[in-house]
């Protein structure tokens, strides 16, 4: 059984939690007083990542922290279809590692500045807005590209990838941090497609996309 | 109209929008944006948009707020037929943006003064089109004409719509461009190749704009997507230039979009005029069609403006050749105010409606009709939603299902009719599936057996609509109660009322907030005496039926003789129909 540490208003939590909905993966999250607590800064939680991060998964006494790596593992090992993680196609591959660290950028801004914004954090507020517009601007370019191929996803292929999960909170989240999607149709298109797959949950701040049937 | 290629601003642009420029149709999305089921977040001089296609195709400006707590609309749902705010989840409908349903107040149906703010839209050169208060068509562009286009990536840019147009003059990935016309908003260049490029901008706000290309003639479909990507590419480099130039810019005060004034007629109370029934509406039988045995359905259309919001349950009065007011249900699912449609049973004793709708009215022919009115709401909070129609009966609840059925709401639909030939709109009957079940030829006795059958295995929060003849409702309401049903969980709406009316007490009504005093002889309704003497009350079918004039009673014994209240509510004594109630005592108290 996995046990997912876990922060019920964190972006990099949330990428996990909707992951193993998605997969059908069952497991236990064990709360952390992120706010206003600092419970992942405590010499307990040390013991379970020096680094004091969330998340950090523990499947059986398999250890594993940072959001991206989690991803990369849970579905690896839980996904028999491998389609999230696309390992027999170097292509995709590529491009799924290319997008995970895009998303580190997206989370280093993007949700630094709603950190900032909702938690108080001490960041360079124009800065990190500034760096997600310039990130969103590359994003929405590559997805309206993708659009006119007839591709849904930040991967190329039929099916999504960890990569569109470890993006999508990011962005999904923005207004949080003072940063809008008004400029980014494509994207925002995008966020419909993520919020439309199959087993898809939200979190605080993202919306469900009820859908009614077609005529 | 830019003078040279020059690509240096020349200090003109303060990032002001140009005088005219609430007047005019500015692009505010390519057509392509407005994907299936997408709320599109749009922006125009200062002023936030949610633009949506509802899966009829039309495409729908609104103002970004909704008109609850003014949480965005963009973040809402587009269901196809209706938007639904993302925060309190109050539907609006396509078209009209008219407030459907309000899920805090599930029995209530919303006043039809709760709409949201429109605007004006175009699909035109692959992009739509909108503005404040456009005159005229959007800028000719001939040149895009007749062409095959191709429209190019839109790019955002931080800068005002003067300084991109002057910058746009001197875009050149194909060579030096000639500029073939242009204004303060758009710029058309032709490039040695003979392309054209027509560059429209759209002006966001005093310091940002969207500059949205389109390509004439489009390129080979091989080649498309090597050209978005040049020009995508090449744009790009522009924007980083005039975004360069505009940072150099002092600031500029953001627009401020102008509200909406509250219009006359919701701000000031009427004056008070003997009215009636009234017909505001003039439509347009733009379809007549037999749907079933005996009933003639008809499509109504518009002569000026957009029909009114209707809500499930809700029917209109037709005013027919000769003075008869008939009132019918309209069918249409949600979202659809394209036409009404509503379906007419020839009564064999018509006393002239349906026969002058059967054997008068022709396609072409224009009818007077009332606003939609709906005493018959629909809630949307039910585990199961039972709908028992008999024969023409199956008018509203035709309604109710197509909008249950698109909100994924369960429901089962139970027509009962004489024969297959008598199910009236057999077609949207098709489309509900499984959730319909026929009833056909039964006897009196079969179908009460087939009533109280669909009426057992009551859940809780399980609800019953009925609409039929009068002995069909009857047999329905004592089976409901029968079965355990609570009186306030099964619905009706009567055609008309069977009771025989008796009008000869005599008394007097006190109006309370009126002041007024007024004898109610035998003969006549207390509708006409409060008419008589300047207190118009809405009504509708005028003979107990639809619920459209019920007063408040505060004082007296209401003698009810409607079949609209149920007989707790009669009993309550609290409001009553005053198109054919009267007093037992000598006086009511009206609040009036």
């Amino acid at each position: 059984m996995i046990t997912l540490y876990d922060y019920e208003l964190s972006v990099n939590c949330y990428k996990q939690r909707l992951l193993m909905a998605i997969l059908g993966v069952e497991y236990t999250a064990v709360p952390v007083d992120f706010y206003p607590g600092w419970e992942h800064k405590s010499a307990e939680f040390a013991k379970i990542n020096p680094l004091g991060h969330i998340p950090v998964i523990d499947d059986d006494g398999f250890v594993l922290r940072d959001a991206h790596a989690i991803l990369v593992y849970l579905a690896s090992r839980y996904d028999p279809d491998r389609r999230w993680y696309p390992v027999d196609d170097p292509e995709r591959l590529g491009e799924t590692a290319q997008w995970m660290l895009f998303a580190e950028g997206t989370t280093n801004t993007a949700s630094s500045a709603r950190l900032h914004d909702n938690l108080g954090y001490d960041f360079d507020i124009d800065a990190v807005r500034a760096g997600a517009h310039r990130l969103f601007r590359v994003m929405d370019e590559h997805l309206w590209f993708r659009e006119r191929e007839g591709l849904d996803w930040v991967v190329s292929g039929e099916h999504p990838t960890i990569a569109d999960l470890a993006l999508f909170p990011d962005v999904a989240l923005s207004e949080e941090g003072g940063i809008s999607r008004l400029d980014y149709p494509a994207l925002r298109r995008w966020t419909d497609r993520v919020r439309r797959i199959p087993g898809f949950i939200t979190m605080p701040g993202v919306i469900a996309l009820r859908q009614s049937p077609r005529d | 109209m830019p003078e040279s290629a020059a690509s240096s601003p020349s200090g003109v642009n303060d990032g002001a929008a140009a005088p005219d420029a609430r007047n005019r149709w500015h692009p505010i999305a390519a057509a392509d944006d407005l994907v299936f089921r997408h709320v599109y977040h749009g922006k125009l001089l200062g002023r936030e948009l949610a633009v949506w296609r509802a899966d009829d195709g039309f495409v729908n400006v609104w103002e970004n707020r909704c008109l609850h707590r003014g949480v965005r609309l963009s973040i809402g749902a587009n269901d196809g037929r209706e938007l639904a705010c993302a925060y309190h989840g109050w539907r609006y409908a396509n078209r009209t943006a008219g407030c459907t349903y309000i899920p805090a107040h599930p029995a209530d149906a919303p006043a039809r003064t709760i709409c949201n703010r429109t605007f004006a839209a175009i699909e035109r050169h692959g992009l739509v089109w909108s503005g404040e208060e456009p005159d005229g068509a959007p800028p000719e562009a001939p040149e895009l004409d007749g062409a095959e286009t191709l429209v190019l990536r839109s790019l955002p840019v931080n800068a005002g719509a003067a300084l991109a147009i002057d910058l746009l003059a001197g875009y050149d990935p194909e060579g030096s461009p000639l500029p073939v016309r242009g204004d303060d908003y758009a710029t058309v260049l032709e490039y040695d190749d003979e392309t054209v490029i027509a560059f429209f901008v759209q002006p966001v706000d005093s310091d940002r704009s969207v500059i949205r290309p389109v390509l004439a003639p489009a390129p080979p479909a091989a080649e498309r997507i090597e050209v978005l990507r040049r020009h995508s590419t090449a744009l790009e480099a522009l924007r980083k230039e005039l975004e360069g130039h505009a940072a150099k810019l002092p600031p500029v005060e953001p627009m401020t979009p102008a509200l909406e004034q509250v219009p006359v007629h919701l701000a000031e109370l009427p004056e008070p005029s003997p009215r009636g029934r009234q017909a505001r509406l003039r439509v347009r039988v733009a379809r007549k069609w037999n749907t079933a045995a005996d009933v003639a359905a008809f499509e109504l259309e518009s002569i000026a403006g957009q029909l009114p919001t209707f809500q499930p349950g809700a029917h209109i009065d037709v005013h027919l050749p000769g003075g008869l007011i008939r009132q019918y249900s309209i069918t249409n699912g949600p979202g659809q105010l394209d036409r009404y449609r509503i379906g007419v049973k020839l009564e064999p004793e018509s006393r002239g409606g349906s026969a002058a709708l059967h054997h008068t009215v022709r396609e072409g022919d224009v009818l007077a009709i009332s606003e939609p009115r709906n005493n018959f709401p629909l809630r949307r909070n039910a585990v199961r939603t039972v709908l028992i129609a008999g024969g023409i009966g199956i008018t509203p609840l035709l309604a109710m299902a197509q909008t249950l059925r698109h909100s994924n709401l369960s429901f089962e639909l139970h027509c009962f009719a004489r024969s297959r030939d008598h199910l009236a709109f057999g077609e949207t009957l098709e489309r509900l599936g499984d959730s319909v079940t026929a009833h056909l030829g039964l006897s009196p006795d079969d179908t009460a057996a087939a009533i109280a059958e669909i009426l057992q295995g009551r859940s809780p929060s399980d609800r019953v609509y009925g609409c039929g003849p009068a002995p069909m409702l009857a047999a329905v309401r004592e089976l409901a109660a029968a079965a355990g049903w609570p009186e306030e969980a099964v619905h009706f709406e009567y055609f008309s009322n069977p009771t025989e009316i008796d009008d000869s007490s005599s008394f007097e009504i006190d109006l309370a907030r009126s002041a007024l005093t007024l004898a109610v002889p035998a003969g006549q309704t207390v509708l006409e005496v409060l008419r008589d003497n300047g207190v118009d009350v809405a009504s509708s079918c005028e003979v107990g039926a639809c619920g459209t004039c019920s007063v408040g009673v505060i004082e007296g014994e209401p003698d009810h003789q409607d079949v609209y209240l149920t007989e707790s509510e009669k009993q309550r004594g609290d409001r009553m129909m005053a198109c054919i109630s009267r007093a037992r005592g000598p006086r009511l108290i009206l609040d009036l």
